[in-house]
């Protein structure tokens, strides 16, 4: 108990945990992402240990992503936010720092269990049993926190934010259970394509009902605030909150157009991947008219920097995923590394950005005192807005090449020498990415513990 | 509209089970009666267990199971049905392909070609970028061959059983010495491609080209001087053609060609039909013809219409 009599003395534990979980876990989970990026071109590299092979180490690098680098980051901005706007504080700080040490440890097990190949084999529901229900259980904590402090708060109305973030915990909670088929603890998996429809129903939401509306509460939360300016538009909020509960959720199908699954259920999803022009474009141009005139304002607050470009990544993102379910567009974009450039500007250039911006705007709110370097964060914004850039470009440009060969009849094999090039500098920007993040914890650790003045 | 508490979070949870109800539910319904396909059979202990060794290490984010009717790659041969999932679980389909799909894998290959490549892929396939799999034990790479063997089931099982039948013969005639396996070898060629020679002659150009190819596809078992002492050989039986027997033994263009083409099934010697067109499969041919075997009837008679390009 000395700890939490430690922690009445400091302010915002809970937010704080959250801001050093994100940070230190962005650094270890782009680290996996260099390294698998690395034995893409050096096969043999790592084959001495058998833990760090390929294939263990891709689904760590993605969950730690997602569940320890950016949903954490944003995690903590939410958790100092919402009281904010409620004018009230978070319904117990205990409770806080309790879910932030269980979802260190649930990473940690993670980690460790992957890599020792324990594994459902299942795109972003790899983790093993134990660690669903973990997962599960903090983000219901989580939710309980949230909730309990709505129920206290001083301010009646609720901001938009604190919508997204009610929804996107609880939501999640939900469709994480239902696509880790929590109630098969053997096999974490429904048989044959039945199994294929609900994994990628959870695998879409994890973007959908995730990573996505916490995204976009943090921005609706700090992009007015930087700009001194009201929301545009609170009819916009209602659209493209509700839009998105109800586009976002159904549309998974789209990664299984080629496959054999009930053609009505791929047309609804084609149909409403094109949809989801109408949340984004809802959420979108609520913020970027709330920001006309004034990106002087964004552009002198680091944290809205990064937020304001997560947005330009949000719409090069959604275009281009409403394209991709065109099966046209399918037939040479699917099973190459035009995704995987899909998914790291979604992941890493919209929420990834939202969240370490999210991080640079409250922390020093939280802490009374300047980010300890803007220079070291401006390096950061750099970094990684240039690494992520490049990935869609050379991504993009390597996955034209294998879906355009395979199309006229070429064969994996022969396409691999092809990309190649492309695979070395991808692993060179992977490196930025990882100095960013390295350089995010330094900042971090500087902001919170080196009392000195800032320097600029 | 107001915003209170419970219509945030009552009103999307009501939505997200209206969603799962459309978009789960009832497609799980929908797929419930989903019939077995002609191929579907249960899998052997073996083969569970490289199941169980394939999804601990990943195999899946690099390799699909889902043939497509514009897939031209291996397994392209079946374009993959709703019934043939049935007892996959999970059903690894996977979204990624940087191997080929191995929807249809089993019996491509016999047992020891697999033996070499799970140990370390680039010893059978140069440009591989796979993780060598020689940290896992012995046992755990023969479930996994087990299992990989039977990826197709049915049809697997027959092409299994193809390569067993050759592998037989194949060792027999091995076993029989250099010129009786010599002859075996060219006896099972077709007439026509046996008596044609290379239409093409030797250039230095065509013999470059001929070398890439070899080192792209060819080395990891035939060696870097074409004596069959690639680092594949330790694993395979009948071990890979040492080149230089074949001089003075009735050797031919066409031979080479069709062996390249069609393989050797029962061997390690895969068939190239679909990775190499046929002026790669004639340079390659060629260059084993001049550095390795010291013979080439390239660009001998009968001679056709002069080629406008050679």
């Amino acid at each position: 108990m000395v700890i939490f009599r430690k922690l009445d003395t400091i302010s915002y534990p809970t937010a704080l945990g959250f801001a050093l979980t994100s940070a230190v876990w962005m650094a270890i989970a782009t680290f996996t992402g260099l390294l698998g990026a690395t034995e893409l071109i050096a096969p043999d590299l790592t084959s001495a240990w058998g833990w760090l092979e390929f294939g263990r180490i891709r689904p760590i690098h993605v969950n730690l992503v997602i569940f320890g680098f950016v949903g954490p980051g944003l995690f903590s901005a939410a958790v100092y936010i919402l009281p904010r706007l409620l004018r009230t504080s978070l319904y117990s700080e205990r409770l806080g720092v309790l879910t932030v040490s269980a979802w260190n440890i649930t990473l940690l097990a993670a980690t460790v269990s992957l890599s020792l190949g324990y594994s459902q084999g299942r795109e972003y529901a790899e983790m093993v049993w134990p660690i669903d229900v973990l997962i599960v259980v903090g983000l219901l904590l989580l939710f309980f926190n949230l909730v309990m402090t709505v129920r206290k708060r001083e301010e009646p109305v609720l901001y938009v934010s604190v919508w997204y973030m009610l929804a996107a915990v609880i939501l999640t909670a939900s469709t994480f259970a239902l696509g880790n088929v929590i109630w098969q603890p053997s096999t974490g998996a429904l048989a044959g394509i039945p199994d294929a429809i609900i994994l990628w129903f959870y695998g879409h939401n994890v973007f959908g009902l995730f990573l996505t509306p916490l995204s976009i509460g943090v921005a609706y939360y700090v992009i007015p605030r930087a700009c001194r300016a009201p929301l545009y538009s609170h009819t916009l909020s209602l659209i493209g909150f509700w839009a998105l509960i109800v586009v976002y959720t159904h549309i998974g199908t789209h990664h299984l157009l080629q496959v054999p699954v009930p053609t009505w259920l791929k047309v609804i999803a084609i149909v409403d991947s094109v949809a989801m022009v109408i949340p984004v474009m809802a959420f979108l141009i609520n913020i970027w008219y709330t920001v006309k005139g004034k990106l002087g304002e964004i552009h002198a607050d680091i944290g809205a920097r990064f937020i304001f470009s997560g947005t330009i990544m949000y719409f090069f993102v959604s275009i281009q995923g409403s394209m991709m379910a065109l099966p046209d567009v399918q037939r040479v974009t699917h099973f190459n590394n035009w995704v995987v450039g899909h998914a790291h500007i979604g992941v890493l250039g919209f929420s990834g950005m939202i969240a370490i911006g999210g991080l640079y705007h409250v922390l020093p709110l939280m802490l009374r005192r300047p980010v300890y370097s803007l220079f070291l964060a401006d390096l950061q914004y750099w970094l990684i807005l240039i690494g992520v850039s490049g990935f869609a470009v050379v991504l993009t440009i390597a996955g034209l090449i294998q879906g355009n060969a395979w199309l006229n009849g070429e064969t994996v094999y022969r396409v691999l020498s092809q990309i190649h090039v492309y695979y070395v500098i991808r692993a060179s920007l992977g490196l930025m990415i990882f100095t960013g993040a390295l350089i995010g914890v330094y900042n971090m650790v500087g902001t919170i513990w080196f009392r000195g003045e800032a320097s600029s | 509209m107001k915003m209170t508490p419970l219509a945030v979070v009552v009103g999307s949870l009501l939505i997200l089970g209206a969603v799962v109800f459309v978009a789960v539910i009832l497609p799980t319904a929908d797929t419930s009666n989903t019939p077995a396909s002609d191929i579907l059979r249960p899998r052997t202990p073996a083969e569970n267990q490289g199941r169980a060794l394939y999804i601990a290490n990943g195999c899946v984010f690099c390799h699909s199971q889902s043939i497509r009717n514009i897939d031209w790659d291996l397994g392209a041969k079946r374009i993959a049905r709703a019934g043939d999932y049935l007892m996959d679980r999970p059903i690894l389909l996977g979204s990624e392909r940087t191997g080929p799909d191995l929807s249809q894998e089993g019996g491509e290959h016999p047992d020891d070609w697999h033996t070499a490549h799970f140990k370390n892929p680039r010893i059978t396939r140069p440009l591989s970028i796979m993780p060598a799999f020689a940290f896992l034990d012995q046992g755990s790479r023969n479930s996994l061959i087990r299992y990989v063997q039977g990826l197709g089931l049915k049809d697997a099982d027959l092409r299994m059983k193809r390569q067993t039948y050759w592998k037989k013969e194949s060792v027999r005639a091995y076993e029989a010495g250099p010129e009786a396996n010599i002859r075996w070898l060219h006896d099972m060629v077709p007439e026509g491609w046996r008596k044609l020679p290379n239409p093409y002659p030797t250039t230095a150009a065509g013999l470059a080209r001929g070398h890439k190819i070899y080192q792209d596809f060819c080395l990891g078992c035939h060696g870097p001087i074409g004596d069959g002492m690639g680092p594949a050989q330790a694993d395979l039986y009948p071990p890979p053609l040492n080149f230089t027997i074949l001089k003075g033994r009735g050797i031919t263009g066409g031979i080479l060609y069709y062996q390249i083409m069609n393989g050797i099934t029962g061997t390690a010697m895969p068939y190239f039909k679909r990775e190499l067109e046929s002026e790669k499969i004639w340079d390659v041919g060629d260059f084993a013809a001049v550095y390795f075997i010291n013979q080439s009837d390239a660009g001998g008679d009968p001679a056709g219409i002069d080629a406008a390009y050679e």
